[in-house]
């Protein structure tokens, strides 16, 4: 039997249910002629213990017989072995449930035949069918508080968005994946405000199908976070991951203010370039970019309506070299045409570098963007340049951190004319309560061009369930 | 008569026993193992013969996708605080057990990562698992090994070479 090397495992069931047989018959013959020998040498009492015991195992041997023998009719008859059919009867398991290959030369393939059941449930199947999916859901939140002198605010107590991570494995190459945010009110498009205070309302801020063919292509389709510099691939919606509280205001969401599109929905396509340890990567994107109309008080990601023909792309070009694990540099480049109401088109060309030392203990993110607005027909172009610089070093469950951060976009800039130049140190701990609850207080002093300046103490506690 | 027909009788039943009892793994592939060594196994259709231990790494940190032969790689790891485990997170990984949930999550979360591991409780799990998924990885005691996965040198050590460098750490097993 054990030459047979690619037995399915129900054709082996059958040849060991017959094998059983042939061994069990002398022995259950044996058993019988031997009781009343081992009758002779024990009391009455152990005898009846023993032959009792005996019956029990004997029942249970059969019991096992029958059930390989019903295994066996279940089968049919035993097929002739080949490769083509083993998959059928043995289907492969776990994500990569793919078209199964039987190993070319197994001697022993059927030892999980004689396995406890509960083992074969690790080995159920898994992709998508239409009774079962592969849902998985992650949960990340936060609750805050704020304190600030900033003219026209209050201290308050505030709860941060309530992210439900997505991900479904569709098949060995297909992978579902989203973020779906719970978040009050108001919005914030370049200090226009939206939205209903107080209320929470519900984004869909990550919508994904993704295609992995080998390491060198990736390729996506739906809503994403746009591969400017490393800080927007690298932490998405939640604040558990991050160091700080918040992200910088450089990469700040399109509703909290921010000056990038920091989601595209389209196409993205992704992977490694050989290039031996240099570890070369790439992305390149393409999609609707983002709402241009000024001002804006609507959904600023084109969802469903581009409003012009002219589609945003980006190209990002990004290193991690093997000889120094956790280092990554590289750039950016990203290309859309805007149409404001009232104002000529607008050519948007955002450029972005970045040089990042992340590993477990210690963290150093250093990035620089420069925003570049031309207005179609004349000779006015606007540059807005930003940077921040970010230091973390972890001492146990601490983690006490550092960034100071800058934007200085031109008042007559005709996207965001409201940024104007902000720049300012943040200066916080972040406190690991446990593998999933992290404390953060930070402090931050800010210096704008249009308001005074102003200092703020943010206490948040963030956590994944 | 009687008594040597009942002491077969027993021996019979202690060999059947023992031939059909479950789990039970071959003897490990070379001889002079000692328990302490920890085998790489891959499926028997991989092509893989050998990974140094920086590429073993990118495959156990999700970095690494796919195997030559285009199978999508499908990482198995052993229950949180076997020792088996912990050799790899200490000698494969560098990191300890937070530190290598939190790069898992962090990666599922930005899209690098396309697969989490499977997580198993037992070799015979394992190696199950391995048999059946052809781009699977994952990692035994040598003792455990049987001929149905295939087990890979390390830097180009095989698993009897003195100088294989996963070893499992036996007193913190104890």
């Amino acid at each position: 039997m054990r030459s047979n090397s690619v037995a399915p495992i129900r054709c082996v069931d059958a040849r060991r249910a017959q094998m059983w047989m042939k061994r069990l018959l002398p022995v259950l013959l044996a058993f019988a002629a031997s009781v009343p020998s081992l009758r002779a040498q024990t009391t009455p009492d152990g005898d009846k213990q023993t032959i009792q015991m005996l019956l029990d195992r004997i029942e249970r041997l059969e019991a096992r017989v029958a059930q390989l023998e019903g295994t066996q009719t279940g089968a049919g008859k035993v097929q002739p072995v080949s490769a083509a059919n083993a998959p059928a009867t043995h289907p492969p398991s776990g994500p990569a449930a793919g078209p199964a290959e039987v190993p070319a030369a197994s001697p022993r393939p059927q030892v999980a035949a004689s396995e406890p059941e509960q083992e074969m449930e690790h080995l159920e199947p898994e992709r998508m069918d239409m009774s079962k999916t592969l849902l998985r859901i992650r949960g990340f939140g936060d609750v805050n508080f704020h304190g600030t002198d900033r003219k026209g605010t209050t201290n308050t107590f505030a709860l941060g968005q309530l992210n439900l991570f997505v991900t479904s494995d569709i098949s060995e190459k297909f992978k579902f994946l989203g973020e779906i945010v719970f978040e009050s009110g108001p919005d914030n498009f370049y200090n226009v405000p939206g939205g209903k205070l107080n209320e929470f309302g519900v984004d869909v801020e990550r919508y994904l199908i993704q295609y992995s063919y080998n390491d060198y292509f990736n390729l996506t389709a739906g809503r994403y976070h746009t591969a400017i510099g490393f800080y927007n691939t690298a932490y998405h919606h939640s604040t558990w991951f991050q160091t700080t509280t918040g992200r910088p205001q450089l990469f700040e969401f399109e509703d909290s203010g921010g000056i990038l599109p920091i989601h595209n929905v389209g196409l993205s396509a992704s992977g490694r370039i050989p290039s031996g340890g240099l570890g070369l990567h790439y992305v390149a994107e393409i999609g609707n970019g983002r709402q241009s109309r000024f001002p804006l008080t609507e959904e600023p990601v084109q969802n469903e309506v581009d409003e012009n023909n002219y589609k945003a792309f980006n190209l990002a070009l990004f290193a991690r070299p093997d000889s120094i694990r956790g280092l990554q540099f590289g750039f950016s480049g990203y290309h859309d045409r805007l149409m404001p109401v009232g104002l000529p088109r607008v050519d948007e060309t955002i450029l972005a570098a970045h040089a990042v030392y992340m590993v477990p203990k210690f963290e150093w993110l250093n990035e620089v963007v420069l925003v570049r607005h031309a207005l179609d027909g004349t000779s006015q172009v606007f540059n807005t340049p930003a940077f921040y610089t970010q230091i973390a070093k972890r001492f146990g469950s601490y983690q006490p951190y550092f960034r100071y951060q800058y934007i200085n976009g031109s008042d007559r800039e005709p996207i965001f004319p409201d940024v104007g130049r902000m720049e300012g140190p943040s200066l916080g701990l972040r406190y690991d309560a446990s593998e999933s609850v992290a404390l953060k207080v930070q402090y931050d002093y800010n210096v704008s061009r249009h308001e005074q300046n102003y200092s703020g103490l943010n206490l948040q506690l963030g956590f994944t369930f | 008569m009687r008594r040597a027909l009942g002491l077969l009788s027993l021996v019979a039943c202690a060999v059947l026993l023992l031939e059909v009892s479950p789990g039970r793994a071959f003897p490990a592939p070379a001889g002079n193992l000692s328990d302490d060594t920890l085998a790489i196994i891959v499926n028997r259709s991989n092509p893989i013969e050998d990974l140094s231990l920086k590429e073993l790494k990118t495959v156990f940190l999700g970095e690494r996708s796919h195997w030559p032969n285009g199978r999508r790689i499908t990482l198995v790891m052993m229950d949180p605080g076997l020792s088996e485990r912990k050799a790899v997170l200490r000698d494969v990984c560098h990191m300890n057990e937070t530190e290598f949930s939190r790069h898992f999550l962090q990666g599922l979360f930005t899209g690098e990562v396309f697969v989490s591991p499977k997580t198993l409780s037992t070799p015979v799990g394992v190696r199950k698992f391995v048999f059946n998924v052809p781009g699977a990885i994952g990692y035994v005691r040598a003792s455990d090994v049987d001929e149905t996965v295939k087990v890979i040198g390390v830097n180009g050590r095989k698993l009897d070479d003195p100088e294989y460098p996963l070893r499992i750490d036996v007193r913190a097993a104890k």
